[in-house]
This record gives C-alpha cells, structure tokens and sequence, in this order.
C-alpha cells in the first residue's frame, strides 16, 4: 500500500498541527499573520494536488481510501476554499479575542476532514471524516466567546449535529448488519447480486434513509435544514462562509458516493424521493429569504435554496447532472465567498449585520460595492457570471432526464419559479447597496493588500467560469467519469 | 467589422469606469464618442454588406464544443436593420441625458453596457450567444431605472427586471429543450441558429416550445397581458431609460420573436398565429384605449408603446412575407419615434416644468414657452399616428396588409385601434401644448422660467425626425434589407405555408 497517496491529507495536517506549535512561541501581535502562512502553505498543497493525477491503483487501506478523479476534483475545490476562507479570517482576527491561531488551525483540521470525505470509499471512513469536519465546527461556531449569538449557534449546531451524527450511526449498523460490510464497493456487489436480496431488504433500506437524514443534516436540505439560519447568522462570519462552502460540498460529494458507488440500484428506486426533496429544498429556501433583513440570515436561506439546486442534479442521475453539480459547487465557492469577504471587510460591528448597514458601500468602497453586486447577481444565476452556467447545466440535465420521468418537467418548473423569487431578494441586497437610504457610517473602507486580493480572486474566478466555462466543465466530466 | 459595435461599447464601459468620478463633462464626451463610434461602425458594416439576404458571418470560434455553443456573431438585413436602430437610439439617448448630473459616469457605464448587450443580441447567431446577450441587459435596466428614475422607480425597476427574467426562463426552458430535441435529429449537440433552423423538431415538442419560448420572449415585447411592466417601467425610468427601453429593449422581445421562436418552430408558429393575432389586436386597441384617458403625459407614451408593439406582434403573427417585413420596419419605426416621444415629454418638457400632469401642463401654454419642444412633439405625433411621409405610416400599411391577407378580421379591427391613435394623440398635443386654458400671466411667467431648449436635445430631435422622414419617403432604404433576408433560407420553413 502506497502512504503517499494521503499525501495531501497528511501535510495538511502536519501544516495544522505547525500552526498550533507557532502559537506557542510567536509573540501575540504576531500571531495574526499566521494566517498568510497557513495559507500559503494550503496554496502549496493545492498546486501539489495540481500537479497530481489519479494513480494506477487509487485504493489503499484496503479500499477504504480512494483517490479518483472525484476524489482529486474535491479535494482541489476544498483546498481553494481553505486558502480563501483563511485570508478572509486574517481580516477577521481582530474580532476573535482569544486564541487566533486555534482558529486557523480548526479551519486547516475542518480542512482536512473534507479532504478524506472527498476520499471516502467505506462507511467507516465517511463517518469518521464527517465527525472530523463537525466536531471542528461546533468549536468554530462559537469562537466568539463574547458573544451570545456565536454561543447560541454553537449549541443550536451541537445539539443538531449531534443528532444527525446518531442517525448516521444507527443508519450504518444497520447497513453494516445487512448487507456485511461497510465497504462501498462490496455493497454494490451484493446489491447487484439477486441471491442476495439486498435491494427489498426493508432494514437495509431503513439504514440508508438514515444515512440520507444524516447527510440531508450536513447539505441542510429540507426537512433537516432547521439548524442552517440561526448557525450562519450566530457564527463568525469566515466559518460561516466555510460552513456554506465546505461543509455542504462535504455532504455533496459523500451523498453522491453512496448513491451512485455504493446503492446505484435503490437510486435508481429512490428518485422520486430526491425530486420532492429537490423541490421543497428549493422553494423553502427561496420564500424565506424573502424578507430576511440578516445578510447572513439571508444567505443561510439561500444556501438551502441552492442545496435544492444541487439537488435537481442529484436527482437526475445521470453524467450531465453530476457533472453539473460539480460545477455549479465550484461557482458557488467564489461567488459565496466574495459575498462573506464583503461581508467581513465591511461589517465590523459584529452585532449588525443588517443588508441595511450595507448602506452607501458604494461610496465607501467601490470595489466592494461591485464584489457585492457580482456575487448577488450571479447567484440569482444571470450570465455571464458564475451562477448562469451552473443554472443552465442543472436544467439542461433535468430536462433530458424529463424525456423519461415527467415529474423532472415539474421540478425544473419550480427550480425557474425558485430562481425568478431569489432574483427578487437579490436585488434587494443590491438595492440595500447603492440607493438604500442614509449611511450611518460615511468613512470609506480601508483595504489591506491581501483583502483586496482576495476579493480580485472570488471576482477573477466568477468570471472566468461565467465567461469561459469550457475548461471547469471538461474537469467535472472527466470527474464525473472517472468515478463511474 | 459590425462585431465593433459590441466592443466599442463595452470598452466605453471600461473607459468611464477610470475617469474621475466628479468630471461629468469628460464622461458625457466620452459616452457620446463611445456611441458615434458604435454608429458609424453600425452604418458602415452595414452598408458594406453586399447581399442583405444572405447570414454572413462576421467572427466565429468554439466557446462550449461540449455544448455545441460558439462564439458566432453574424448579421442579415434584418440584424442590421435593428443594429442601425440601435445605434441611432445610443446616439439619441445620450444627447437627452446631457444634463444628468448626478453620478454622471456611472449611468453612462451602466447605459453602454446595456447598449452593447443590444448590439449583442441582433448579431448572435448562436442561441447560447444571444441569450446571454439578452440577460446581460437586465442588470443595466435595473440600475438605470431605479437610480436614476423617478415617478415610483423601485417598484417600476424591479418589475421590469422581475418580468425580464420570467420571460427569460422561459425561453431558457425553451432553448434547452430544443438543444435536447435536436441533438437526436441532427446527431450532434448545436446551438447554431441556422443549423437548428434546418432541424426538423417534431410537431408535438414545436406545439408546447413554441408558445413557450414566444411567450418568453414577447413578454419583454410588450404582449398583452404580459405588458403591465412596461407603462410603469417607461414612466419610472430616466429619459434616456425610456427611450432605450421604448427603443431597443422592447426590440430585443420582438426580435427574440421573429429570429428564434418563429424561426425553430414554423410548425409552431402556424399553430399559434391566430393565438397571437388576437393578443396582438388587443394589444392594440387597449393600449390605444388606455392612452386616451391617462392623466400622465408620460403614461400616454408608455400605452403607446404597448399598442404600437402590437402591430409588430401582428406582423409576426400574419406569417407572410409583406407582414413580417412590415413587424421588422415597424420595430424600426417604433424605436426611432417613441424615442423622441419620450425625449420630449421627459427631457423637454419634464425636466424644466417638473410635472407630466395634464392639468397643470395645460395652465403653461408649452407650445409658446417652448415652441421647440411643441413643433417636436407634433411631428412625432404625426409620425406616431402613421401619417404618410413618416416610417409609421410605411410599416403600419405593411402590417395591415399582411394581416389582410391573413387575419382580415383582425385587419378590420386594428382600424378602430388607429383611430384611437390619433384620437390620444391629438389629445395630448392639445393639453400639453396647445391648451386654450393658459392665461397670460401664467405664460409669461412660464416662459421666463424655463430654460430654452438646448443644443444636444436639438441635434438628437433633429437626427430622429430625419430618419423617420428619410425612411417614411423612402422606405427601400431599409425594406432591400428587410425583404430579401426573408425569402432566405431561414425563414423558407416560416413562409412556406403563407402565400403572398
């Protein structure tokens, strides 16, 4: 067995437990430049993850690691969101009282765990992994000690957590007792064995549904999205951003592994379910955004909306729709995060984070003001930004999908009526930005280097894909098929 | 060489975007270079064009394989016609926003970005292409609208944007379903327009896309019932976002019409010209009838533009050759004097009274205050009515013949909906301008008060009532381009079925 197939994974966390030894001798006003070196140090990992290709042999710990081309598409796109997430907490660390470097290097652990979810080819190891992501996020939720809401979402996601954590639990040993194994691949086998009798075994698919809670916890898909708002509102703003980022393309890549890898034959049964949930995910998340006056409130609910989306492609089971959600999690990444670098830079008084106090950005900071509108407007999916494509994959496969199953005509109509809501509170934030009334703070927002590079990047990127997709959607397919 | 009209205007884009934010001369200059450019290119692309009938491909590459998406700007008459169109609507637009002053750059950016989405739009031959073009103009008429409006701007804003992107969802559905259709047909995935047009769709998706996509597209058009967005948007929008929007944007759903929903689905289309017809009559004589009643000046304008656009949606639905030649010139027509339409109630008469109101508007005795502005407002009312010697009177004699053939009730019909043209008409150039009411004194006192009109507003009048003479006397000048582009392969499937 070849170690150095985790390489990445290891030196991740060898770059995590570094930053928690700096901590110990750098000098406290120092401390806070760590960040640039965690990230670079991610940075490094990430153009080593570049020049990496899917070996011969992907597996190791008897097939319990896999490295594919999914594997590799994820751990690139959780990589990219670290480095930013990190620069972002850099201009957040003034907020944090206590124990910076602690929070750079949960991020970096939080990191890791999603590293070994894109790699996870057993029960065992998706547990573990999804363990390894939530039990940093319950600490990063509520690293502001001082304050009550960061503490509220911190036990608001514990005790959620906890319990979708259970339901995963009871849902692999039932699985585990069943069918024997916790191994993706070797349940496959015996689903697609009729001796077996896997497929109308009622307590192996009484396991599944509880894995599927348990994911639809992590995805924040209706009905397990309750925790999402108050968690996005109470949190730090980067583990928010995180939070929307990481932790639900976590959820994505786990829950398409074990419907496509380990259960493809109760997929093939299932769709129905994943269609209502698709559409009630995303007519749910859109109407309770509508009068949100929380900008991160606001995008707790879109996040759920577009949880939907990614859904719908979920639900159509085929190349096109995987591959479409893969890219439309990669616009995603820039054009969420461009939103939550905004949000840090701008919003300093942690206590309103009001879309009223948004109020004459654009004459406090052009460049934000812009950062803000990009991202509003390409998550509304108008092209040629980032969201468009994504948009435009998801219906492209749903609508090949409705040539067999009639009820993918249904929910690309409400996926359209979701979009048309969400363009609608969309334009309020723009609104809130340029024309919404009296600022109460007049002085123009200073930029530190770094930030203003940051926010070139989330912009850069929401471009390039918006205007040029054709190399992204190359990578999600040669992804897509790799894991078939 | 016409692709320039595109990059000229996003380069003005990024141009205004570096000057100094409070020099409002340098970017009204730079804004105005920008759209002569634009229309010199537009005139001189166009005129170098040899054959108007055939597509001729200005720049083509791969963008999407996967998709079958290129980047493929092309143009035919019927392109040019709108892209000339466009042009003069730029040129005109930025005249009578001369005197904006607040954030004068940054409405100019977001006014040429929109300007350069147009040009976009009427040159893609590639359906991808052309709907990205076409939502790229929504956030510019969002902004333009509810900045620098007035009269209950963010509501009139977000309705238009709303109702945009209704429209354009539909049509999204519409495209990629036929994407999924004809990649079975043709064998390969393609987005192009012309390779798509040669596909055969079958008669059962054409039935249910058709509508669909059409529906998508007229919305922006101005379609009775789905034209509600338009008098609020027209009246809460700048002058400037007024005339783009009467100009151009409404273009851009007539467009979409003709060059995609009609084109892919003939079939469909046949089905549903009767549909259509209907709606485009009602259209016609409600806006008309709406007109006549509006206490608002600016209101009156924003009904016509309903009703007028109604003529072009018959047009399309005669599905002969005289007809759809006489939608094209209409949309033509139509851009050119609703922009100075608008110019005059907004820029003349608006922003030196500070009302639209008729009642108030009668006590000033305009057309002596401002006698500029009331010669205006009575040529384009002329011109608007359909009176010979102007481009109205030429495209509505087309459409009615065309829809004699076709639709001789609805021909019938339409004649009450003129009648009340004229009937609005005259009653707005009676109130506002020459209103028997206005005392002396209140004269005088008007005429001191209001400034003369300037320069630029004259020059832009001057250029639109030039062109609708030029068009009205002549109208070859632009039907050698129209016609010629029907009988092309295109369109063969369209036409195909109506005799004429």
């Amino acid at each position: 067995m070849n170690v150095l197939i985790l390489k990445h994974e290891i030196t991740l966390l060898l770059l995590a437990l570094g930053v928690m030894l700096a901590d110990l001798w750098l000098p406290p006003e120092r401390k806070r430049g760590l960040g640039y070196l965690a990230s670079a140090g991610v940075g490094a990992i990430l153009i080593c993850s570049l020049l990496t290709s899917v070996p011969e042999s992907p597996f190791a710990f008897r097939q319990m690691y896999v490295l594919d081309g999914m594997a590799l598409f994820f751990k690139r796109f959780f990589l990219v969101a670290t480095i930013l997430v990190l620069l972002m907490a850099v201009e957040f660390s003034d907020r944090i009282q206590a124990g910076i470097s602690e929070y750079y290097s949960l991020i970096l652990f939080a990191s890791a765990g999603m590293m070994f979810a894109a790699s996870a080819n057993d029960f065992a190891l998706l547990f573990v992994a999804l363990e390894l992501i939530t039990v940093t996020f319950y600490v990063l939720v509520s690293f502001q000690r001082g304050r009550a809401t960061s503490l509220e979402a911190g036990v608001k996601y514990l005790i959620i957590g906890a319990l979708s954590s259970a339901f995963m639990v009871f849902g692999i040993a039932f699985i585990f007792g069943t069918s024997g194994s916790f191994n993706f691949g070797d349940i496959a086998a015996k689903l697609a064995s009729p001796e077996a009798g896997l497929v109308n075994n009622k307590l192996f698919l009484f396991g599944l549904l509880f894995l599927l809670v348990g994911l639809g916890f992590k995805i924040a898909a209706v009905p397990f999205q309750i925790w999402a708002p108050d968690v996005y509102q109470g949190a730090p703003t980067p583990t928010t951003a995180f939070l929307a980022v990481g932790s639900k393309a976590a959820g994505m890549v786990l829950l398409m592994r074990v419907l496509f890898v380990a259960v493809p034959e109760v997929t093939a049964q299932w769709w129905k379910l994943l269609v209502v949930i698709s559409a009630l995910t995303i007519l749910y998340g859109n109407l309770c955004a509508l009068p949100q006056t929380n900008i991160k409130r606001l995008l707790g609910y879109s996040s759920i909306s577009h949880a939907g989306y990614l859904l719908l492609g979920i639900a159509a089971a085929t190349t096109a729709g995987q591959s479409a959600v893969l890219y439309y999690l990669s616009g995603y990444l820039f054009t969420v995060l461009a939103a939550f670098v905004v949000i840090v830079l701008v919003l300093r008084d942690t206590g309103a984070e009001e879309i009223s106090s948004l109020a004459g950005l654009h004459q406090r900071s052009p460049l934000l003001a812009a950062a803000m509108t990009i991202s509003m407007v390409s998550l509304a999916g108008i092209p040629p930004l980032a969201g468009f494509f994504g948009k435009l994959l998801l219906i492209k496969s749903a609508l090949v999908v409705g040539a067999e199953h009639q009820s993918f005509y249904w929910l690309v109509g409400i996926a359209v009526v979701g979009v048309v809501i969400s363009l609608a509170y969309y334009l309020g934030v723009v609104r809130a930005i340029y024309w919404g009334g009296e600022a109460a703070e007049k002085s123009a927002v200073t930029l530190s280097l770094p930030a203003t590079l940051t926010v070139a990047a989330c912009l850069v990127g929401i471009l390039f894909i918006g205007i040029y997709p054709n190399p992204l959607m190359k990578a999600a397919e040669a992804a897509v098929l790799s894991f078939k | 060489m016409l692709a320039w009209t595109i990059y000229i205007s996003f380069l003005g884009v990024l141009v205004l975007m570096l000057l100094p934010r409070d020099d409002a001369r340098l970017a009204r200059i730079t804004a105005l270079t920008t759209a002569v450019a634009g229309l010199i290119v537009a005139l001189m692309g166009s005129f170098q064009q040899a054959n108007p009938a055939e597509i001729v491909t200005i720049t083509k590459c791969a963008w999407i394989p996967t998709l079958g998406a290129s980047y493929y700007l092309a143009a035919d008459g019927i392109s040019l016609t709108l892209v000339v169109l466009t042009g003069l609507a730029a040129v005109a637009g930025i005249l009578f926003s001369w005197n904006i002053e607040k954030r004068t750059k940054e409405f100019f950016a977001f006014y040429l970005a929109l300007i350069g989405g147009v040009y976009g739009v009427f040159l893609s031959f590639d359906l991808l292409l052309l709907f990205v073009f076409y939502e790229l103009t929504i956030i510019p008429k969002y902004f333009l609208i509810a900045r620098w409006g007035s009269t209950r701007k963010e509501y009139g804003a977000m309705k238009l944007a709303l109702y945009s992107f209704i429209g354009s969802h539909l049509v999204l559905i519409g495209l990629v379903a036929t994407w999924a259709v004809a990649r079975t047909s043709l064998g390969h995935a393609s987005l192009d327009l012309k390779e798509l047009a040669q596909a055969t769709l079958p008669l059962e998706f054409q039935k249910w896309a058709f509508p669909l996509t059409f529906v998508g597209f007229a919305i922006l058009a101005g379609m009775w019932p789905f034209h509600t967005w338009a008098p609020t948007g027209h009246v809460a929008a700048p002058t400037a976002g007024s005339m783009l929007l009467a100009g151009v944007v409404m273009k851009l759903g007539a467009y979409g019409c003709l060059r995609v929903a009609m084109v892919l689905f003939p079939e469909g289309a046949r089905m549903w010209s009767g549909t259509i017809a209907v709606l485009a009559v009602i259209g016609i004589i409600y806006g008309a009838g709406v007109a006549l009643v509006q206490k608002d000046f600016k209101f009156v304008i924003g009904y016509s533009s309903v009703s007028h656009m109604g003529f072009v949606l018959l047009g399309l639905a005669t599905l002969n050759t005289v007809g759809l030649s006489g939608a094209v010139l209409q949309m033509f027509s139509h851009g050119i004097i609703a922009g100075l339409l608008f110019a005059v109630v907004g820029r003349m008469v608006y922003d030196r009274t500070h009302t639209r109101d008729f009642g108030e508007l009668e006590g000033m005795g305009l057309s002596r205050a401002l006698p500029f502005a009331g010669v205006t407002f009575v040529l384009a009312g002329i011109a608007s009515m359909g009176l010979p010697g102007f481009s109205g009177f030429v495209a509505e004699l087309q459409v009615l013949m065309g829809a004699w053939k076709a639709f001789p009730v609805a021909a019938v019909v339409t004649g009450i909906g003129i009648v009340v043209g004229v009937a609005y008409t005259l009653r707005a150039v009676q109130k506002a301008f020459y209103a028997d009411g206005a005392d002396r004194t209140n004269m005088t006192h008007g005429a001191h008060a209001l400034e003369p009109i300037s320069i630029p507003e004259r020059l832009a009048a001057v250029m639109l009532i030039g062109v609708s003479l030029v068009v009205g006397l002549y109208p070859s000048v632009l039907l050698n381009w129209i016609e010629p582009c029907l009988s092309s392969p295109l369109f063969e499937r369209l036409l195909k079925g109506g005799a004429l």
